[in-house]
């Protein structure tokens, strides 16, 4: 290899590749265990909206076979175990052992056990066999991504013919006064509601950071599609703070 | 809560306090009900697994069975026990297991229903008042007092020229809110630095 290593965008200080991967995980391990608190200050509770919205629109059913990607603590592996009972299976999957152990954990103690399915994983290279899900998630997640091409890939490859792929993120607001105050949320407070809370303002700079680094509405929408998606749609919740993204493979 | 949000606390309530543990559901374990109520122009589909009820707007594929009625009828037969107007579709058996079952569990409609706040933020709220408004008459009339408060609710949520224009200015006041509490973060922060490390972490 030459000198020149590729960078890429680590919220907006540029890293070499290889090193993104590490940093992401060191950001997701130091706020595994305040991560759930932090969600709910951090988006005054709405992301519980925008998951359950997820979720009905997911049009779900007691037998499929679910994968949520970068699932974290498990918000939507729970949902998801619920509604396709014990004739269904969810695979949680995530690339960082202590946010997955933390997810495991809580959803034993709720009850959720028998059809789930805990796993590390990349999402750049997918332990499973081609056609093997109904449905495949990833919420808030894509954006912490390296190669988020070959990401959307993978999960095609892995979705049933005429399943469906869901991307919940952070997107571009869509109303100019509130882009502006979003904005400044993001980037003054969050960072030192994260340092008073979970005293870590560096990786709450980067959720802030990477956030306006990820691709707009209808990029990934193009993103989707060159992944192979046969067809890709998206809605926004909360005037764009918010997409969600569904691509569905015939 | 929005409508499919009443109906599985309704329901998972309901088995909760069931003398029986809702046993008379038994039967429609891991089956999907679809539930059209006319009146409102929605379709909720009901999941039963082991781990309870489910209710989400949305399924990929055919319901078990499906009910054709109205959030009227429904209120009716949690009173009377007597479901008036309604169809049964695909498999009518399991259709009237599901209609006896919630006939024989006692559920608290109004009260339920008044936790209904209809889909405000995160959700498009258009497409629901739309349907509600043009059901309203019919409605009001038939159901009492509650829903009629709701339905006005969920009518006042459709924002007006001037309410788009306040909007804007309240989002300039949240900058202005945003930019004292950071002041009040900055000035907790240099507290907290003044005091002794904490031990943890
Ligand atoms: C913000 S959390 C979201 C968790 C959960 N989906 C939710 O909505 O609450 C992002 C998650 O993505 C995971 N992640 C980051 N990069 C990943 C990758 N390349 N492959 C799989 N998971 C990844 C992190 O470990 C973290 O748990």
């Amino acid at each position: 290899m030459s000198q020149h290593k590729k960078t890429i965008d680590f919220g907006f200080s540029e890293v070499p590749l290889e090193e993104k991967v590490k940093k992401v995980k060191g950001v997701f391990d130091s706020v595994a265990d305040n991560y759930d608190v932090m969600n709910d200050v951090m988006s005054l509770g709405i992301h519980r909206l925008w998951k359950r919205h997820t979720i009905e629109l997911s049009g779900i059913r007691p037998g499929n076979a679910v994968l949520d990607l970068a699932g974290g603590t498990g918000d939507l592996t729970k949902e998801f175990a619920k509604r396709v009972g014990k004739t269904g299976r969810v695979v949680l999957a995530d690339i960082n052992e202590s946010m997955v152990r933390v997810g495991r954990d809580r959803l034993i103690n709720q009850g959720i056990a028998g059809n789930v399915d805990y796993t590390i994983t990349n999402a750049e290279a997918l332990g499973f066999p081609d056609n093997t899900f109904d449905l495949a998630t990833i919420a808030f997640g894509l954006r912490n991504v390296t190669n988020k091409d070959k990401a959307l890939e993978e999960l095609y490859r892995v979705l049933k013919p005429g399943g469906q792929l869901m991307v919940l993120e952070f997107s571009k607001v869509t109303q100019p006064l509130l882009a502006k105050a979003y904005d400044f949320y993001s980037f003054n407070i969050l960072p030192k509601m994260g340092k008073l809370i979970a005293d870590d303002e560096a990786s709450y700079q980067y959720l802030a950071e990477s956030i306006r680094m990820h691709p707009d509405q209808e990029t990934l929408k193009q993103m989707m599609l060159d992944a192979g998606f046969d067809k890709a749609d998206y809605l926004n919740m909360s005037e764009g703070i918010v997409a969600l993204h569904r691509g569905w493979k015939y | 809560m929005i409508l499919s949000q009443v109906f599985e606390f309704a329901l998972n309530q309901a088995v909760r306090l069931d003398e029986q543990q809702g046993q008379v559901f038994q039967p429609l374990n891991d089956k999907v009900i679809a539930l059209q109520l006319n009146d409102l122009n929605t379709t909720l589909y009901i999941l039963f697994t082991d781990y309870g009820i489910s209710v989400q707007n949305t399924l990929q594929g055919e319901a078990d069975a499906k009910i054709e009625t109205t959030l009227t009828d429904l209120l009716a037969f949690a009173q009377t026990g007597l479901l008036k107007h309604a169809t049964y579709q695909t498999d009518e058996a399991l259709a009237e297991t599901f209609v006896n079952a919630l006939g024989s569990v006692e559920i608290d409609w109004e009260e339920h229903l008044s936790h209904y706040t209809g889909d405000l933020i995160a959700f498009k709220i258009g497409h629901a008042a739309r349907s509600m408004m043009q059901s309203k008459t019919a409605v009001k009339q038939q159901i009492g007092d509650t829903l009629k408060e709701y339905l006005q609710f969920e009518l006042n949520a459709l924002p007006t020229h001037s309410q788009v224009q306040r909007f804007g200015k309240q989002v300039l006041q949240t900058q202005k809110d945003v930019e004292a509490l950071e002041n009040r973060i900055d000035a907790l922060s240099q507290q907290l630095s003044q005091q002794p490390a904490s031990p943890s972490k």
